[in-house]
C-alpha cells in the first residue's frame, strides 16, 4: 500500500514537473490575420468582393409578405449582452408587424444543449427561420444544414458557423476593425510602448481567439514597441475575472500599463480591480463590454474607452435580414441591403452582412445608451 | 477548551502574532528621512512606488510572518492537541521575520545609514515578537501537546493543508520574489473567501452525511436580491441583511424535503440547482445589477487594512469551529453523520437536525452572497460556472469526510485559501494557461493523497 | 375449479399491483401522463422523425447512464465522467490529425484512453480507499486539463464522411447511436440481473464491509465498473464528435450532472444497494421527452429548467409516500 502511494506521488510530482516548463499562450487562434492600416480613421479599406458563399435553402415555402415565426437562439440565455440583441430583434419585430421572434437558449454556453433547442424547433414544424450566434462554428453545422433541407431560413449574428450552414451573417464588426479600435485605444492612453495584459473568457470561444490574433497582429505592425505580457482565461465568471486582473496588476506591478478585457464580464471586473487597487490613471483597463456595464467606471474616470458595437441594433439587423430573405430582397450576389432605421447595410466576405465600425464609448457618450 | 488555557504557553503564538499585527499597522517601524516616521505598510507601499532610496528585499515577509503566527495561534486555539504542531509553524514565521531583519539590516549598512537612530519602536517590537516566536519552542507544553513528533505534525488534515500551503508560498515566493508582496497575499486569502463562507455551510452538511449541488445557483440568486433590494431604495443594512434571511428560507425549505419527506439530499439539491437557476434567469432576463449607492459594498471595506471578506472569512470560521466543536448543536452535526442509530437513540432528532443543518447552510450562502454582491460595482445575473463545485471542492480537500461524522470548518477554509493560491501561483511561475487546470487538479490529488497516507499511518 | 381460477386472478392482480407500484412503475406512470399532456401541446411531438431525434440526442447521456447506474448501486459516483469525455475525445482529434494514425485506430486509442482513465479511478478508489466523490471531483479537473492542456485550445475538424455513420446516420430505421445504446442497455440488464457480477454490485452497495468479509472480490469488481464508466464515456466521446463534427476541449462539461439526474430520477439510491437499469431508462426519456416536448409547446429552456427540478423532487416524494404506504 505505501509502495502503491509512494509510486503514485513520484509520478504525479514528475507531471507537474513536466507542465511546468510547457509553452506559454496568448490566447489567439492560428488562423491568418489582417491588420488594417495604422493611424487614424475607421478603417474598413477595399475589400476583394467575394463570391456568395452561404447556403441555401430547399423547398422553402413563399411566406412574401406574410406573417412568419422565428426563433432566435443565442449562446446562451442570462446575461446582459444577448438580453440586448433580444431587445433588437423585438424592435424590429414590432416595425416590421408581420414578424414574431422568440428567444430561447440553453442556460449555459454549451454546444450541445444549443444544439438540442434548435432541433427542438426545427421539429416543432412551426417556425419560418432561425436566428443564431453559434457556440462553435463546426459543432452547430449539422443541425443547421438539417434546417436548411427542410426549407427554414437561417441567417446568423454574433459568432457565425460555417458559411454553408447559413444563409446570411450579421457581422458586428470586422474582427480586425475591433482589434485596431482595442489597440488605438490603449495607445492614445498609455502611449505606443505601453506593456499591456489580457482578460479573455475560454481558451475555447471562437470569437475572443480571433480578435487576440488580430490585436496581436495590428500591435505588431503598427507600435511594435508595445508589448504583450500575458493572456490569463476567467471563464465567464465575474469573481474569478477579478482575481485575474489582480493578479496581473500583482505579478508585473509597474510595468503593466494597461489591461485589455475580451468579453462584458472581463472588462468591468478588471476595471473594479484597477479601482479597488487604487491603480486608476496608471493602469488603463481597455475592453469589450456593455455600457450599463461600464458606466460606474467610465463615469469616475477610470475607463476613458469601452469599444462595443450596438448589440440592439445587431439584433435588430438580424431581423431585418431575415424578413428581406423570406420576401426576396435579398438574394445571393446582393451588394447592400434595407435594414430599416439602420439604413443600408454592406454585404461582405461573400456572405456576410457588415453592421458598421466598432463603436467606442468615452465618457463623453456612454451616458446616452442604456443596454 | 480548559486545556488551553491551563497552559499560558499554549497561547504565546496568538498573543505574539495579536502584538506583530499591530506593530506592523500602527507602531513606526523606521524613521526614514524623506518619509518621516513609518510603519511597515506604508513602507510597503513606498517600495512598491519606488520612492524608497534603500531595495528592502523581503520587506513583505513580516507581514506575512507575523499573520502566519495569529492564525497558527488561533488554530491552537481551537485545537489544543496541535498545541506542539502549531508552535513548530510559529518557529517557522519566527525564522521568517528574522530573515527579514537580517536583510534589512544588510540594507542599511550597504546605504551607510546610522542604523540605531533611525529604527523605530515598531522594529525593536517585532524584533524581540521574532525571537519569542522562535523560542517559545522550547518552553514546556500542557500534556496535551505531549512530544513533538511528525505524527502530531500530520495528525489531521489541517496540517497536512497548512505545509501544503506553506510550501507552495514559500517555493512560488523563491521563484517569483512579488507573489509574496503584502497586497498579492491578501489578495489571495480575499480572492476565494465568498467560497471559504460558503464551504463552511456545506462542512456542516457534509458533516450529517448529506450534500447540496444548489449553493452556486442560491448564491447567484441571493447576490442578485441583495443588488436589487438596494437599488430599489431599501436601507443597505435590509439589503444585506435579506439574502441570510431568504437563504435560511430556502435552506428550511430544503431541509424540510429532505428531513421530513425523506428525499435524499443529491436529488432535492440537484432539483434546486435547476429551479434556482432558472428562475434567476427568468427573474433577471439576464440584466445585471449597477448603480448601487457607494455605502453597499461591504467587501470593498477595510479595517485595519485587511479587506472584510477575509475578515469575515477568518472570523466565522473560528466561531463556526469553536461552536462545531463545543455548542450540543454542533456535536449532534458530528454525532448525526458518524452514526444516525446512536444519534437518534442518544436523545437527537434527526429531522430537526437536518433542518438546523440546512438553514445555517442558507444563512452562510447568504452571507457568502453578500460579499460576492458587494464585490464588484456590477452583479451578474448568472453565478460563477461551477461554483457548486468549487465549494464542494474545497470542503473535501479541507478532510471532510463524505460519508459524514468526521471532519473540521478551519480545513475547508484553509483549503479554500490553498485553491486560490494554487491559481494565483501558477500565473506566477509561468505555468503555461492551458496546463493550469491539469495541474490544479494534481495538487488536489495530491493533497488527498497526503491525508489518505496520514490515516493509513494512523491505522497501522 | 373456481377456486384456482379465483387464486391464479389473484396472484396476477398481486403481481401486476407489485408491478404498478414499484418504483420503476410508478415512473412509467409519470412517464405516460406526460407524454399524453405533451402530445396535446403539439402534433409533431409523437412523430416518428422527432422521437428517433430524440434518441439521437439521448445516447450519450443513455451510454454514461448505464455504468454510473452500478456505481451509484454500489454507493459510489463517478464526477469525471464529462471530463473523460472531452480527454477522449481531444485525443481521437490529437491522434488522427497530429499524430496521422488512422482514424479507426485513433478510436480504439480513444476508447483504451477512456477507459485507462476510467481505472486509474477505480484504481485509487480501490487501493487507496479514496472515497469516490474525492477521487472523481479530483479528476473531473484533472482530466479536464489535460483536453485542455493536450489540445492547446484547438479543435480538430474535417473527419472523413464515412466517420459521421456514429452521429449522423441511421442503421436499418434507427439511429447509429441508438443502436449502440439499445444494444449496451441489455446487457447491461442481463448483466445486472442475471450475472454473480450483479449480485456483487448490490451487495457492495448494501454493506461494503459485510462483502469483504465475506470474500467477494470487492476491489476487482469495482475496478471494473469504474473502467466501463471511463469506457463508456468514451465511446459516447467518439458519437458526440461524430454527431457534432469536431473536436473541442469542453465538449462533455456538465454531463455528470444530467446522468446523475437521470439515474436517481430513475429510482436507483444514491446510499446504494437499490435500483435498476429499467428506472434508469425510464429516467432518461422522461427528462429527454420533458426537455423537448416543452419546447415544442412553447416554454423556453429556462422555464424547462424549472420544471425538470421540480419534476425530480416530486417524482422521488411521489415514490416515497406510495412505497411507505405500501409498507405500512
Amino acid at each position: 500500500m505505501k509502495k502503491f502511494s509512494l509510486r503514485m506521488f513520484a509520478s504525479l510530482a514528475l507531471a507537474l514537473f513536466g507542465l511546468s516548463f510547457a509553452q506559454s499562450w496568448d490566447g489567439a487562434d492560428s488562423l491568418p490575420t489582417n491588420p488594417l492600416a495604422c493611424g487614424e480613421g475607421a478603417g474598413g479599406g477595399a475589400m476583394a468582393a467575394l463570391d456568395y458563399n452561404g447556403g441555401q435553402t430547399m423547398n422553402a415555402p413563399d411566406m412574401m409578405g406574410q406573417a412568419i415565426n422565428l426563433i432566435d437562439v443565442p449562446k446562451l440565455v442570462g446575461i446582459g449582452y444577448f438580453a440586448a440583441t433580444t431587445l433588437g430583434q423585438q424592435q424590429a419585430a414590432e416595425e416590421l408587424g408581420n414578424v414574431t421572434v422568440t428567444t430561447d437558449a440553453p442556460t449555459e454556453a454549451n454546444i450541445d444543449d444549443q444544439i438540442a433547442v434548435i432541433e427542438s424547433y426545427i421539429a416543432s414544424g412551426n417556425i419560418n427561420g432561425i436566428l443564431f450566434a453559434a457556440n462553435d462554428p463546426v459543432a452547430i453545422a449539422p443541425v443547421l444544414r438539417k434546417a436548411l433541407e427542410q426549407g427554414i431560413h437561417v441567417v446568423g449574428y454574433d459568432a457565425n458557423s460555417e458559411p454553408d450552414a447559413r444563409e446570411w451573417f450579421v457581422n458586428q464588426a470586422e474582427f480586425n476593425g475591433i482589434a485596431k479600435a482595442m489597440v488605438d485605444s490603449l495607445a492614445k492612453e498609455k502611449g505606443d510602448s505601453a506593456h499591456f495584459g489580457i482578460v479573455t473568457s475560454t481558451f475555447t470561444t471562437p470569437n475572443q481567439a480571433r480578435w487576440i490574433a488580430e490585436m496581436q497582429a495590428y500591435q505588431a505592425a503598427c507600435y511594435p514597441n508595445m508589448k504583450w505580457l500575458e493572456t490569463l482565461e476567467a471563464q465567464e465568471d465575474a469573481v474569478l475575472s477579478f482575481n485575474q486582473a489582480n493578479t496581473l496588476i500583482n505579478k508585473y506591478g509597474d510595468e503593466l500599463d494597461g489591461i485589455f478585457g475580451m468579453t462584458s464580464v472581463a472588462t468591468p471586473s478588471s476595471a473594479d480591480a484597477v479601482t479597488q487597487a487604487g491603480l486608476c490613471g496608471d493602469v488603463a483597463v481597455v475592453g469589450l463590454a456593455t455600457p450599463n456595464g461600464m458606466k460606474p467606471f467610465v463615469n469616475d474616470g477610470c475607463v476613458q474607452s469601452v469599444v462595443l458595437w450596438n448589440p440592439v441594433d445587431l439584433g435588430y439587423a438580424a431581423t431585418y435580414v431575415m424578413r428581406a430573405i423570406v420576401d426576396g430582397t435579398l438574394k445571393a450576389g446582393d451588394t447592400s441591403v434595407e435594414a430599416g432605421r439602420l439604413g443600408t447595410l454592406q454585404v461582405v466576405n461573400g456572405s456576410e452582412i457588415l453592421l458598421g465600425a466598432p463603436y467606442i464609448f468615452t465618457p463623453d457618450n456612454i451616458n446616452d445608451f442604456d443596454f | 477548551m480548559t486545556k488551553v488555557f491551563a497552559n499560558p504557553v499554549n497561547l504565546l503564538p496568538l498573543i505574539l502574532g495579536l502584538l506583530a499585527l499591530i506593530s506592523y499597522q500602527f507602531l513606526p517601524f523606521v524613521n526614514q528621512p524623506d518619509l518621516g516616521a513609518t510603519t511597515i505598510s506604508t513602507l510597503t507601499a513606498a517600495r512598491a512606488n519606488n520612492e524608497l532610496g534603500i531595495s528592502t528585499n523581503g520587506i513583505s515577509l513580516l507581514p506575512i510572518g507575523a499573520f502566519a503566527a495569529l492564525l497558527l495561534g488561533l488554530w491552537t486555539f481551537s485545537n489544543p492537541q496541535l498545541g506542539r504542531a502549531a508552535s513548530v509553524f510559529s518557529l517557522l514565521a519566527g525564522l521568517l521575520m528574522l530573515e527579514y531583519f537580517a536583510l534589512f539590516f544588510l540594507d542599511y549598512l550597504a546605504q551607510g545609514a546610522s542604523f540605531i537612530g533611525s529604527m523605530g519602536l515598531g522594529f525593536w517590537l517585532l524584533l524581540i515578537l521574532a525571537l519569542l516566536l522562535i523560542f517559545q519552542v522550547f518552553l514546556p507544553r500542557s500534556k496535551a501537546g505531549k512530544e513533538f513528533q511528525l505524527r502530531t505534525l500530520l495528525a489531521n488534515q489541517e496540517s497536512a493543508i497548512l505545509m501544503a500551503l506553506v510550501f507552495l508560498i514559500v517555493s512560488i515566493g523563491l521563484a517569483s520574489p512579488r507573489f509574496l508582496a503584502t497586497r498579492n497575499i491578501l489578495d489571495i486569502l480575499q480572492g476565494n473567501a465568498y467560497i471559504a463562507v460558503a464551504a463552511i455551510g456545506m462542512t456542516m452538511v457534509i458533516i450529517t452525511g448529506n450534500i447540496d449541488i444548489s449553493v452556486g445557483s442560491l448564491i447567484g440568486l441571493l447576490a442578485v436580491v441583495s443588488g436589487r433590494m438596494v437599488v430599489a431604495g431599501n436601507p443597505i443594512w435590509l439589503s444585506w441583511l435579506m439574502p441570510l434571511l431568504v437563504g435560511a428560507l430556502v435552506g428550511a425549505l430544503i431541509g424540510f424535503i429532505v428531513a421530513y419527506l425523506k428525499v435524499p439530499s443529491i436529488v432535492v439539491t440537484l432539483g434546486f440547482l435547476s429551479i434556482l437557476k432558472g428562475g434567476l434567469i427568468i427573474w433577471t432576463n439576464g440584466e445585471r445589477v449597477t448603480n448601487m449607492p457607494d455605502g453597499f459594498y461591504l467587501a470593498q471595506m477595510k479595517f485595519f487594512g485587511i479587506s472584510t471578506p477575509i475578515l469575515f472569512m477568518i472570523i466565522l470560521t473560528i466561531l463556526a469551529a469553536i461552536w462545531m466543536r463545543f455548542s450540543p448543536m454542533g456535536r449532534s452535526f458530528y454525532a448525526l453523520g458518524g452514526n444516525a442509530e446512536a444519534a437518534r437513540l442518544s436523545g437527537f432528532s434527526e429531522n430537526l437536525i437536518l433542518m438546523q443543518v440546512f438553514i445555517l447552510n442558507g444563512i452562510f450562502a447568504g452571507i457568502a452572497a453578500v460579499l460576492y454582491a458587494t464585490q464588484l460595482r456590477v452583479i451578474q445575473a448568472t453565478p460563477p460556472p461551477g461554483l457548486e463545485l468549487a465549494v464542494i471542492t474545497a470542503v473535501v480537500v479541507g478532510g471532510v469526510s463524505i460519508l459524514g461524522g468526521k471532519g473540521t470548518i478551519i480545513g475547508a477554509t484553509l483549503a479554500a485559501i490553498l485553491l486560490n493560491t494554487i491559481r494565483s501561483g501558477m500565473v506566477f511561475i509561468n505555468v503555461s494557461p492551458f496546463w493550469i487546470l491539469a495541474v490544479q487538479g494534481i495538487l488536489i490529488l495530491v493533497t488527498v493523497l497526503i491525508d489518505l497516507i496520514r490515516r493509513q499511518r494512523q491505522l497501522i | 375449479m373456481a377456486l384456482d381460477t379465483a387464486k391464479v386472478e389473484n396472484t396476477m392482480a398481486k403481481r401486476l399491483r407489485n408491478l404498478l407500484f414499484s418504483q420503476e412503475g410508478i415512473l412509467f406512470i409519470i412517464l405516460v401522463l406526460v407524454i399524453i399532456v405533451l402530445s396535446g401541446r403539439n402534433a409533431n411531438f409523437l412523430s416518428a422523425s422527432n422521437l428517433l431525434n430524440q434518441g439521437r440526442l439521448m445516447s450519450e447521456v443513455g451510454l454514461v447512464a448505464l455504468p454510473m447506474t452500478y456505481i451509484i448501486i454500489t454507493a459510489g459516483i463517478d464526477l469525471s465522467v464529462g471530463s473523460i469525455l472531452g480527454l477522449s475525445a481531444i485525443l481521437l482529434g490529437v491522434f488522427w490529425k497530429n499524430l496521422g494514425v488512422p482514424l479507426e485506430l485513433a478510436i480504439i486509442l480513444a476508447l483504451i484512453v477512456g477507459t485507462v482513465a476510467g481505472y486509474v479511478n477505480g484504481l485509487f478508489i480501490v487501493r487507496l480507499n479514496v472515497p469516490p466523490l474525492i477521487m472523481t471531483l479530483a479528476t473531473l479537473a484533472f482530466y479536464r486539463g489535460l483536453a485542455q492542456g493536450i489540445s492547446e485550445a484547438k479543435s480538430v475538424t474535417g473527419y472523413p464522411e464515412w466517420f459521421y455513420i456514429f452521429g449522423q446516420k441511421s442503421v436499418m430505421g434507427l439511429p447509429t447511436q441508438l443502436w449502440f445504446f439499445i444494444i449496451a442497455t441489455i446487457i447491461s440488464i442481463i448483466i445486472l440481473r442475471t450475472t454473480t457480477l450483479g449480485r456483487y454490485l448490490y451487495a457492495i452497495g448494501n454493506n461494503p464491509v459485510g462483502a469483504r468479509f465475506s470474500g467477494l472480490p470487492v476491489a476487482r469488481t469495482l475496478l471494473v465498473i469504474y473502467s466501463y464508466s471511463g469506457f463508456m464515456a468514451a465511446l459516447a466521446a467518439v458519437i458526440f464528435v461524430s454527431r457534432v463534427t469536431t473536436t473541442r476541449s469542453d465538449m462533455g462539461t456538465g454531463l455528470e450532472l444530467d446522468v446523475i439526474a437521470a439515474v436517481v430520477l430513475g429510482g436507483t439510491s444514491i446510499f446504494g444497494g437499490k435500483g435498476g437499469i429499467i428506472g434508469t431508462l425510464i429516467g432518461l426519456v422522461l427528462i429527454q421527452l420533458l426537455k423537448n416536448g416543452l419546447a415544442l409547446s412553447g416554454v423556453t429552456s429556462d422555464a424547462t429548467t424549472i420544471v425538470i427540478g421540480l419534476v425530480l423532487i416530486l417524482a422521488i416524494l411521489v415514490n416515497n409516500f406510495i412505497q411507505r404506504r405500501r409498507d405500512s
